[in-house]
């Protein structure tokens, strides 16, 4: 069988983080699991890059972490966005769309 | 941005609980995806087994994370700092030797910078210090002068690239009616000097500038210590009187406590008052110990400034030939004016004790490189680990640098505590009143040596056992090569640079014995052995008519010839080494009469009948005086050799006669000649000299001259006594021995030989230690090679042959590039160094074959080693 994942474009997990934080809070692993099921497979976030990249973006403001119970009722550490993290979801999402357009159009013109 | 900070500090200040809250959260999902492979039917420890293989390394996550987190480089330091000090703890006799090594370098580095600090950079307590320039008269005769009181006032009336000049007399002064009477030395300033400077009076007020004028009144500012010495710091001092050489002055104020003019200064007085009746202040050609002072304007440069005084010089000359002829103006920064001339002596010791850190830091270097050696299984396992390159670089330079603390605070101890040994040893004219010591500045300076040592002596061997290559090397090699070829070469590129380093600075210290030696070898014209001096300047109130003070001298003469242990006993005005000086033109009878500025201008001695007889001076022709050349008797003179030589060519001198000035005195009659001394240094030449007697000549200022049995200065209270009994208000001051004189006026030179010496001494040992390190180190690692050589019947004579070649090479290069630099380095110096070149080739030679005889020596104990190795043993081991 094929490996159906691609490698994450540089700067893209942030997007996907957030984007994946704007539907409420979660912890890691379903963080992962979620961009994994919504892009059908493809899509795949390594640990070693999750965990460095929720931290990063803790540290910039954008996201805010809490303990909670998990779904089989465990102590887990949920990450939720904070204010600043919604406008930042914006701002990149509108830079994403600009910039696969962009990509788009040269790959249809050419 | 708060949430930045916040999370910086929790995790720094909360580390644990980070660290574990890290630990739980990374846990949760390895747990969660490991149940889900064992949802998905997977056994559980194969459930286990994918999930880790996609996790990956956990301590990487971690790192990064915490990287993230942005905490990492002080948390990390903090670590490093921590595991550094373990590993040093757990090599004592590394550490030890590193840090003493470190220590001796930064301690002496330290010591010399706070000398260079308080001679060169200290800021001098005026305000806008850069603009102050000291100005002086200059005449081909004798180099720079001092400037006449009228010349100064044209000076100041004309110039305008100088916002402010000042006249700055200096006027000794006996300060007596308290327990012993002692002489003072204060300034007659024009009133603005104190605004010019910048500088506020502690109590009181400054000068008024009507107090320019002759009859000023009697008012002075009196220096901070001799208010708290004399006044007991009395805060009602300003008003009250006090009694100078017999005249009451009235204090209006007190300097602050860290004034320093161009000399000690105890008072000052408003120049007025010593214009006040006083000819000299009105006298052109009376250039008599006054000094200019001027400010520039703002935005003048210094040469701009040259070129306007030299242009005022030049027409105050055309204006008034009799006085100015030849007579031209220099300008010194006041910095330069304070430092004089021991910028170089103290640049060249500088840059010498930068050269001992150098070497030191090479030392330290090779010691890392070892040690590196020896950890290369540690660093390796850490790279397969995961630990980046850079990661392990940074802990190892953090351990440099550890260490390289330690040696500092050590270094810093050991400057405090030299300081004061070095300060005393140091002669106060090459500090110009500076304090040394270890200050704020000191202090940064040695953090940014310890900084930058650490830099140097760490980062090549972190770079090195780092580097991919070595560490490939070193798995190939095996257990037993643990350090391959690249670290050789770097081991001998370092002993190399020490050797060189310690060549240069042998050469300097042997430029330095070889100029001091000769300079003690000079004859000084005097037999400085068991002479007393000591000065005294006679009030002129009570003395002010020729008898009066010939009386004096005449009874101070008979008292302390009459003391037991005298041998001679003489007074004389200008004693050699002295820094005094009396020069006057004089006009020779039947020579052509000459133009203004082209007379003989002697040096000229007052001196009783003992004068060459207490010093030793030579009498060459003719007689020297005698009592009965007094007042009554007719003019008589001596000349010095010097002077008979150029003036009398056909050696027809005694009977003929001169006279001082160019008209108008009396002749004298030149009854003898004498040899020449030494009156402005060893090292300079000597010029012309004239004699006349202490009775036809009065003068109020002069030094008394003891020639004794035994020790002279035990002679001193005796002395003391006699001059009480004559007069209990005369303070003597100048007291020393002429041997001391004369030590005194090669101090300088001295005190660079003695630091210059100890430096190379220390190079030469690191040096030494650094080509050891390097031999027996390749011994050891050669063992096996050397084993089969002896098993397959090389002689132990070979071996040792071998390895001594090894380390002659290396000190062979080292020499040849230490060579090549000494060349260069060595002309910096040569304004230190006195009838020797810089580029002395017995010097060069012997130098280079101390350093390569004692690399030998250095090499022939691991040689030992090589050659008492057991083949048998030695094949075993690999």
């Amino acid at each position: 069988m094929p490996d159906p994942r691609i490698d994450l474009p540089q700067g893209t997990l942030d997007l996907l983080i957030l984007r994946t934080l704007a539907l409420g809070a979660q912890h890691g692993w379903a963080i992962s699991e979620r961009i994994h099921h919504v892009s059908s497979n493809v899509l795949r976030v390594q640990q070693g890059s999750l965990y460095p990249a929720l931290h990063r973006l803790e540290r910039r403001g954008w996201i805010k972490a809490l303990w909670g119970a998990s779904e089989n009722n465990r102590r887990a550490k949920f990450y939720d966005l904070t204010p600043s993290g919604r406008k930042q979801l914006e701002t990149e999402k509108t830079e994403w769309k600009k910039l696969t357009d962009a990509v788009a159009q040269v790959l249809g013109t050419a | 941005m708060l949430s930045d900070l916040a999370i910086r500090l929790r995790a720094l200040f909360r580390r644990r609980a980070v660290e574990t809250e890290l630990e739980h959260e990374l846990r949760f999902h390895f747990e969660r995806q490991v149940e889900k492979y064992v949802q998905s039917g997977l056994p559980l420890d194969e459930a286990m087994r994918r999930a880790r293989l996609e996790f990956g390394a956990m301590d990487g996550v971690k790192e990064d994370c915490r990287e993230a987190r942005g905490v990492h480089v002080i948390e990390t330091l903090g670590q490093d700092v921590h595991y550094g000090l373990r590993v040093l703890a757990k090599n004592p006799g590394f550490t030890v030797v590193a840090i003493l090594t470190l220590a001796l370098a930064i301690g002496a580095t330290t010591s010399i910078f706070s000398v260079l600090y308080a001679v060169l950079l200290r800021p001098l307590p005026y305000r806008d210090a850069g603009s102050l320039i000291v100005l002086n008269e200059t005449t081909p005769k004798v180099g720079t002068v001092s400037v006449s009181y009228p010349n100064f006032l044209d000076w100041r009336a004309a110039s305008r690239t100088f916002s402010q000049m000042v006249a700055v007399r200096q006027v000794g002064i006996n300060l007596a009616g308290i327990s012993q009477p002692e002489r003072i030395n204060g300034y007659a300033v024009s009133p603005p000097f104190l605004s010019m400077l910048g500088v506020r009076p502690f109590l009181g007020r400054d000068f008024y500038a009507a107090e320019e004028n002759a009859g000023a009144p009697a008012v002075l500012l009196l220096s901070f210590d001799l208010w708290q010495s004399h006044l007991g710091a009395d805060p009602n001092a300003v008003g009250k009187t006090i009694t100078l050489d017999g005249r009451s002055f009235t204090i209006v104020g007190v300097l602050p406590s860290n004034f320093h003019a161009l000399d000690k200064t105890d008072l000052i007085v408003p120049i007025g008052v010593w214009t006040t009746n006083n000819s000299e202040a009105k006298e052109r050609g009376e250039r008599g110990d006054l000094d200019v002072i001027g400010r520039l304007a703002p935005g003048v440069t210094l040469p701009q400034a040259r070129a306007e005084m030299e242009g005022i010089a030049a027409r105050l000359e055309k204006d008034y030939p009799a006085t100015n002829d030849q007579f031209g103006v220099s300008l010194t920064p006041i910095r330069d004016q304070f430092v004089g001339d021991t910028r170089a002596a103290i640049l060249v010791l500088f840059g010498a004790v930068m050269f001992v850190l150098l070497i030191a830091c090479a030392n330290v270097a090779n010691l890392f490189l070892v040690r590196g050696a020896a950890r290369t299984k540690e660093i390796a396992l850490r790279i397969a680990f995961g630990a980046s390159r850079s990661r392990i670089i940074r802990q190892m330079l953090t351990e440099s640098f550890v260490l390289a603390c330690f040696g500092g605070a050590l270094g810093v101890a050991l400057a405090i505590g030299s300081i004061r040994g070095i300060a005393r040893l140091i002669p106060m004219d090459m500090l110009s009143g500076a304090a040394v010591s270890v200050n704020g500045a000191v202090l940064l300076f040695a953090a940014g040596v310890v900084v930058l040592a650490a830099f140097i002596f760490g980062l090549a061997p972190a770079l090195h056992s780092t580097n991919p290559n070595v560490q490939s090397e070193l798995k190939q090699a095996g257990r037993n090569a643990s350090a391959g070829v690249a670290q050789n070469n770097l081991r001998r590129a370092l002993a190399i640079t020490e050797m060189s380093l310690a060549l240069i600075l042998l050469v300097g210290a042997g430029l330095m014995t070889k100029s001091l030696y000769r300079l003690m070898e000079v004859n000084p014209g005097f037999r400085p052995d068991r002479v007393l001096t000591m000065e005294m300047d006679l009030r002129t109130q009570q003395y002010s008519n020729d008898p009066a003070i010939i009386n004096f001298w005449q009874q101070v003469l008979d008292g302390v010839s009459a003391l037991p242990g005298v041998e001679s006993a003489a007074v004389g005005t200008v004693t050699p080494l002295t820094d005094s000086h009396s020069r006057a033109d004089i006009s020779i009878e039947g020579m052509a009469e000459l133009k203004p500025g082209s007379y003989p201008h002697p040096d000229v001695h007052v001196v009783s009948s003992g004068y060459v007889t207490a010093l030793g001076i030579p009498l060459l022709r003719g007689r020297t005086f005698t009592p009965s050349d007094n007042e009554q008797a007719p003019h008589v003179g001596m000349i010095n050799a010097l002077l008979s030589k150029r003036y009398f060519p056909n050696g027809d001198v005694l009977g003929k006669r001169f006279r001082f000035g160019h008209a108008g005195e009396d002749w004298i009659t030149i009854v003898g000649v004498v040899g020449d001394t030494k009156l402005y240094g060893l090292a300079n030449p000597a010029r012309l000299e004239v004699y006349v007697p202490f009775r036809q000549g009065a003068n109020n200022d002069m030094v008394l001259i003891v020639k004794s049995g035994t020790d002279p200065a035990a002679l001193t209270s005796a002395i003391r006594g006699v001059v009480a009994s004559i007069d209990h208000d005369q303070p003597l001051f100048a007291i020393s021995t002429m041997n001391a004189l004369v030590s005194g006026s090669v101090s300088t030179r001295r005190i660079t030989l003695i630091l210059l010496g100890l430096f190379s001494a220390l190079a030469l040992t690191l040096a030494a230690i650094g080509i050891y390190g390097v031999i027996s180190y390749s011994v050891a690692q050669r063992t096996h090679e050397i084993g089969i050589r002896l098993a397959l019947g090389a002689q132990r004579r070979d071996v040792l042959g071998m390895v001594l070649t090894q380390g002659v090479k290396i000190a062979l290069v080292g020499v040849a590039i230490g060579l090549t630099a000494s060349i260069g380095l060595a002309r910096l110096m040569s304004s230190l160094l006195f009838s020797v070149s810089a580029n002395d080739p017995i010097i060069f030679v012997g130098v280079a074959l101390m350093l390569i005889l004692v690399a030998m020596l250095a090499c022939y104990i691991p040689a030992r080693r090589a050659t008492r190795v057991d083949p048998m043993v030695a094949l075993r081991y690999q």
